[in-house]
């Protein structure tokens, strides 16, 4: 079909965005001309960041720190004062909550209280900064941001299994305090930095698999892809709504309908997909060395390896291995050779196959015949590329490299050394790969001569354990400890389990693990759009950056990788007006509520202005200036007497800032779903500290064609690990959790709402999780402060509260527990507000 | 802590942002705007054009807001045919069509369409007959809702813009294809809040076979807060939590509560006139009325034996009967929460968890005549029964019924099908109740039924009508988020006035 000649509004993307919501449709219904575009003259966001003075004179006595001064020097303009220092214990919960999304334990709150050293504050600072959960906090609040999940969204919502890879790169990138100009460039282009798996961030939102076969609804979709791309590569690092361009120019914001298509090119070689990510080099390293320590080893066991007793099998108590399928070795006294026969005797059915024959002294392999060796055969299968007797001795393994004889059950290959050669091993298998078991030679003689004809038997399938199918023991020499003094089996006993670890090691290590971070091929041109519609092609536009600042433009056939490093840089360069100033933002409103600029993702015309544009800029300067570091960030905000105001209403301050933007207090807020989540499951003890790797399950998955997640209403012990980790499904929410405005990634969340209803009430008071926990909680009370209802009160309120009761409180507490019981008394607990919120 | 405040619990003035920016006093008069709010003072916006976001109480989200102008409508009941029903066999009679029966049709060879090429046009199974005084023709497929006609308004020529079931289902949803934006009854709760402070403003109402093939996204509330978003229970499965727990005894659950607002009371005797720390005690007290209510509306037994048969939720036995009797529960239910004042109903017939393509939904690819031969009776008298009872206990008055599906399906059979394939190109809804026209038809699709050709109605412009009818403007009810004021109808949407009555 045709939408465009049947709807009187345009429909696909075609038209998105005629008329503006203002309404006012003739002003805007066309694309503006360049002469329209609108000006970055004047807007204060687009102007370069200058470090502003800091307003010395208006600063109250006390204000050290200049974010203080600041603040204080706007206070004072509106007749405000701040509040004084919060008490220490409300403090210590506070830097906890914010940092660390979990409540402080009453051990670190004594510790805290106990410290009265100077500068105590600071050291309490890089205590919390070092703590790797800090990293899986403030991950968190970067994700909500880029719109991650781990699954496509759409109607099939596949997961993406190996997208939990890029989260923990987010969270290391936090931990290690990865300057945010790195992470910028390595997020857009990291393939070119050596770090693959932090392109996530390009394909990190959802995508329609179900390709339509509509070539006007393909188009459309793929549009949507570099569209999802590059709006939030514009809102997360710009703070603009590139977006807004896609149909026509930008109505508030200096971006051309044509930029948004050159920008558009930058992405456009970047398709959704499942990369392997090629090895470190300290795994490359580990690697080398493991190999190093198996080599060693399998050295020193050698001895172990028991020899071929080829004609009295009687002579041996314990018979050799059976055969196997992958790799079978044969060791015998070293013994001269120019030609060596293997005869098949039986196989396992049909046609025997053999995928390589190797022989030789120690690891040299004189069988190859790149070494001169002639292979000949009793005959060969015939017809089949893949199994020929050239195979045999080519040093590759596997079906594919093998050659079968010609006769069911039996035949013979020889090799011709090309001068006489000392031998103590033959080496041979049926698929070293692993993938084919059948045609195995389960009966065989191995024999050697050094004139034609003469032939030695060295060894032979007699005394081996007879073949009874395949077992599951891992093929490779067996060792035997037998028939030998004990301090020396001991030894090799002690080798052989160092060495299987270490095999175990390597096979973890040389996996090549993928990761869900896109792929890139060289895209054709891109071309300009008009209204956004994919059927109406415009001119060819070059890949490049907005005009605004410093614009970039690249050649059309500009290689792909190019394009993005080129725009990473372009972003992340320090006199780009927006990426401090909105990085910065973001680190504020995480730590107050609300950014200095509360529209987060706008900093365009359309945006609200700052309310503290000198503080903003000094914080981007500052933070350039400190090599981007975003702990230098956090220590300077969390430093300020600002952050350490107390909360509490004053009711003239109330009266001129109900809203607390002016920060006369700090401004006390509900923590998020997953913080609340996390502090019920620190407090009540349950709560698995284990960092990173796969994600864990907050759902019931239905893999059919369509995906389908069915909330848990049971939680295992493998589900209580912070919530950072659990599977991020796009449209389904978690159970209890997700009620609490948890965003599903479906689109970008700089900042989420903080709602309050009732099913949060009745997720949090009846869920079985809430009873679980309320269980644990009340045995962890028993465990820690006995069996006294006073005691355990006490401590729940440390636990949960990081204070001492007050004698009313504790006594109607006790009074509670006294008739209804610990666990219902932790039910109550866990649902106060003074447990959800930030003091 | 009036501290941050949501974007959706600002009021309006305060987020003009215009305003505050040439004032060049933001902050300062953030307070005032806070004074103004609560005296009432902003609903006078002279300003046609400007966003007119409602003011949200933050400790009673639920509560009844004003309309943008008088409504037409209280409530809305959204009947949702999850799979694309097609509307050849059910509401468009076409006599070109059958007259045609077996050709190929004209210019549309080569078409491909969402599983591959097209067979000859093939008319309905099921013969169309004159109903009603209107006359009205209606497929044999849906008798009980054929005697209905002349309550119903048509509209014959929708239409989508995307092949696919998720992304249209999101669309007719939430006027977007893509995730994440907020359904259409979360707009309106936004919007208006609700009249019953004791039940959820937004049920959704899942068949009992599953949920629809882009599940809670049909009842999300996007960007908007969570406390807009459509309360999932249907006549099968209850709120989940919201039964007090196992092994709690009743008493042991009150004094619980107790307790909590006792330990929430003093702590906000430490935060003065915080509406946060008061609206988290409100959701609590809401949530315990809840459990009273909710059960209590879910509660059907009290339903007269002469109510069931209405519906056709007296009989089993069968699996169709079981199915119907499933659904038509689900429609008393329906009719049990409009009548108690919820603001908005998402009944959905039809599902994806338990029967892919055609087997529990819609979407009669293969064999229309069999699968449709399910879905048809289990439709049709529940549905027909639920109009009935809404219109004989006065509801109609102010209520506005609904029934929408993704899209449409073609007028062809698929090559070597006896079914037919999506089409968005053409497709029926059709309103009744509240506000709109009786006995009437608009639009219409060509002589197949492929495409709409007369008066086509875009889904935006399909929202924009039943926003308007609830007194609300499409173009200024807007939620700000990620630099945009948002809208149900995106940039899009004019309200369809011939269909108003």
């Amino acid at each position: 079909m045709n939408p465009s000649k049947v709807s009187k509004t345009p429909v696909g993307e075609a038209g998105r965005r005629l008329r503006s919501w203002l309404g006012i449709a003739s002003l805007w219904s066309l694309a503006l001309s360049a002469a329209e575009v609108p000006s970055a003259d004047s807007h204060w966001a687009f102007q370069p960041v200058v470090r502003p003075a800091i307003p010395v004179a208006k600063i109250s006595a006390g204000a050290a720190n200049p974010v203080d001064a600041f603040i204080q020097a706007r206070l004072s303009e509106s007749g405000l004062t701040p509040s004084s220092e919060a008490d220490r214990g409300t403090l210590i919960r506070r830097l906890y909550l914010v940092m660390l999304g979990v409540p402080p334990t009453p051990e670190e709150v004594s510790a805290f209280l106990a410290d009265l050293q100077p500068r105590a504050w600071e050291r309490w600072l890089d205590r919390v900064l070092e703590d790797p959960r800090y990293g899986e906090r403030w991950g968190r609040h970067w994700l909500d941001v880029i719109r991650f999940a781990e699954s496509n969204g759409f109607e099939t919502n596949r997961e993406r299994l190996s997208a939990w890879r890029f989260r923990d790169y987010v969270i290391d990138a936090f931990n290690t305090d990865k300057p945010y100009d790195r992470f910028i460039r390595e997020q857009i282009a990291g393939d070119a930095l050596g770090v693959d798996v932090a392109t996530g961030f390009l394909v990190g939102g959802p995508v329609d698999i179900v390709k339509s076969p509509d070539i006007t609804l393909t188009a459309q979709q793929r549009a949507d892809e570099i569209d999802d791309m590059l709006g939030t590569t514009g809102t997360s690092f710009l703070g603009l709504t590139l977006g807004c361009a896609r149909c026509h120019t930008h109505k508030f914001d200096p971006i051309t309908h044509t930029e948004y298509y050159s920008m558009a090119a930058i992405f456009s070689g970047v398709q959704h997909g499942e990369r392997p990510l090629p090895s470190s080099p300290e795994q490359a390293a580990s690697l080398a060395q493991i190999e190093d320590r198996i080599r060693d080893l399998e050295k020193r066991l050698d001895v172990f390896i028991p020899k071929a007793v080829p004609s009295s099998p009687t002579a041996r108590k314990v018979l050799r291995p059976a055969v196997n399928s992958v790799r079978n070795e044969d060791r015998f006294a070293e013994t001269e050779a120019r030609f060596l026969r293997f005869t098949i005797l039986a196989s396992s059915g049909g046609e025997p196959c053999i995928d390589e024959l190797e022989a030789g002294s120690g690891n040299l392999n004189v069988a190859l015949a790149s070494a001169g060796t002639k292979a000949t055969a009793s005959g060969s299968l015939a017809g089949y590329e893949i199994h020929k007797l050239e195979h045999l001795n080519d040093g590759r393994t596997g079906n594919a490299r093998s050659w079968i004889s010609s006769e069911a059950g039996k035949g013979w290959v020889q090799l011709e050394f090309p001068k006489a050669v000392r031998i103590d091993r033959v080496v041979w298998g049926r698929d070293r790969e692993g993938n084919f078991k059948d045609r195995l030679t389960t009966q065989y003689r191995i024999e050697l001569a050094t004139e034609p004809g003469v032939w030695k038997t060295v060894a032979s399938s007699e005394d081996r354990t007879p073949f009874a199918g395949e077992s599951t023991k891992p093929a490779g020499p067996e060792y035997r400890f037998d028939g030998i003094a004990d301090s020396e089996a001991a030894q090799g006993r002690r080798w052989l389990a160092e060495l299987e670890s270490a095999r175990k090691q390597k096979g973890e290590l040389a996996k090549s693990p993928t990761v869900y971070s896109g792929t890139f091929s060289q895209p054709g041109p891109t071309h300009r759009l008009h209204r956004g519609d994919p059927l109406l092609k415009r001119e060819t536009v070059s890949p490049g950056t907005l005009a605004l600042f410093q614009p970039l433009v690249l050649s059309t056939n500009a290689p792909e990788r190019d394009r993005r490093l080129a725009l990473a840089d372009w972003i992340a360069r320090s006199d780009n007006p927006l990426t401090a100033r909105v990085i910065v933002n973001r680190v504020w409103q995480h730590q107050f509520g609300v950014g200095l600029v509360n529209t987060p993702n706008d900093f365009g015309k359309n945006g609200s202005k700052p309310s503290h544009p000198e503080l903003l800029d000094w914080l981007a300067s500052d933070l350039i200036e400190h090599g981007w570091s975003l702990k230098h960030l956090q220590r300077r905000i969390l430093s300020s007497a600002t952050w350490r105001q107390s909360g509490l209403p004053r009711p003239q301050a109330l009266a001129v800032d109900a809203g607390s933007r002016l920060l006369w207090r700090f401004p006390p807020r509900r923590i998020e779903a997953e913080g609340i989540r996390d502090s019920i499951l620190a407090v009540s003890g349950n709560l698995d500290r284990a960092r990173g790797g796969p994600s864990f399950y907050l759902h019931e998955v239905d893999r059919e064609n369509v995906y389908h997640y069915h909330p848990k209403e049971a939680f295992g012990p493998a589900d209580t690990r912070r919530m950072v980790y659990a599977f991020k499904v796009r449209m389904e929410q978690d159970g209890i959790f997700g009620a609490f405005d948890c965003p599903d990634g479906s689109l970008v969340m700089p900042r989420r709402s903080v709602s309050t209803t009732p099913l949060q009430a009745l997720n949090l008071f009846n869920s079985r999780f809430i009873l679980d926990q309320s269980r644990t909680f009340a045995d962890r009370l028993r465990r820690e402060a006995g069996d006294q209802p006073e005691s355990q009160v006490r401590a729940a309120w440390q636990l949960a509260f990081n204070r001492s009761p007050q004698p009313t409180e504790a006594n109607e507490a006790m009074a509670f527990v006294r008739t209804e019981g610990l666990q219902a008394f932790c039910r109550g607990v866990l649902n106060a507000n003074e447990f959800l919120f930030i003091p | 802590m009036s501290a941050p405040i949501p974007p959706a619990f600002q009021s309006p003035l305060l987020n003009r942002r215009r305003f505050l920016g040439d004032t060049g006093l933001g902050l300062g008069s953030i307070a005032l705007t806070h004074l103004l709010g609560r005296q009432g003072l902003l609903a006078e916006n002279a300003d046609r054009r400007e966003p007119l976001r409602p003011r949200i109480e933050p400790g009673h989200p639920y509560g009844a807001r004003q309309s943008h102008f008088p409504p037409r409508a209280k409530n809305v009941l959204v009947i949702f045919c999850s799979g694309a029903c097609s509307q050849l066999d059910t509401f468009d009679y076409k006599p070109e069509l059958i007259r045609r029966h077996g050709q190929p049709m004209p210019g549309t060879e080569k078409l491909i369409t969402f599983q591959g090429e097209q067979g000859a046009l093939n008319k309905s199974p099921w013969e169309f007959r004159p109903r009603g005084q209107s006359g009205k023709m209606i497929s044999d497929l849906l008798p009980h809702l054929g005697d209905l006609v002349d309550e119903m308004c048509f509209i014959h020529s929708m239409q989508g813009k995307t092949n696919t079931h998720g992304p249209g289902e999101n669309y007719m949803s939430t006027g977007y294809t893509l995730d994440g934006f907020p359904s259409m009854g979360a707009w309106m709760t936004y919007a208006l809040g609700s009249d019953d402070q004791s039940l959820p403003a937004y049920v959704a109402i899942p068949d009992s076979r599953g949920k629809p093939q882009n599940s809670v996204n049909n009842w999300a509330p996007g960007f908007l807060p969570a406390a807009f978003q459509g309360t999932e229970f249907n006549a099968t499965n209850p709120i989940r939590n919201l039964a007090r727990p196992g092994g709690v005894a009743a008493s042991s659950d009150s004094a619980t509560r107790s307790f909590l607002q006792r330990l929430n009371e003093r702590h906000a005797e430490r935060f003065p006139g915080d509406t946060e720390l008061a609206a988290r005690i409100a959701s609590y007290e809401l949530a315990a009325r809840m459990q009273l209510t909710v059960p209590e509306v879910a509660n059907l037994s009290s339903e007269p034996e002469h109510i069931l048969r209405l519906y056709g939720a007296d009989e089993g036995g069968t699996k169709i009967k079981d199915t119907r009797t499933a659904y038509a529960r689900n429609c008393i239910l329906a009719r049990r929460l409009i009548e108690k004042g919820v603001r908005f109903v998402q009944l959905f017939n039809g599902a994806y968890q338990t029967g892919g393509e055609g087997v529990s939904n819609w979407d009669g690819h293969k064999d229309i005549a069999n699968q449709y031969a399910v879905h048809g009776p289990v439709l049709d008298k529940p549905t027909a029964g639920l109009l009935i009872d809404l219109r004989q206990r006065g509801l109609l008055e102010d209520t506005l019924v609904v029934w929408c599906t993704e899209f449409g399906r073609m007028p062809t059979f698929q090559k070597g099908a006896k079914g037919r394939d999506h089409n968005p190109a053409g497709f029926t809804c059709w309103m009744a109740g509240a506000g709109v026209k009786k006995g009437f038809s608009h639009g219409a699709t060509d002589e197949f039924g492929y495409k709409s050709i007369e008066n086509v109605v875009t889904v935006h412009d399909f929202h924009a009508t039943i926003l308007h009818l609830l007194g609300l403007d499409h173009e200024r009810l807007t939620y700000y988020h990620n630099g945009l004021e948002r809208r149900l109808t995106d940039v899009h949407g004019e309200v369809v006035q011939a269909v108003l009555a």
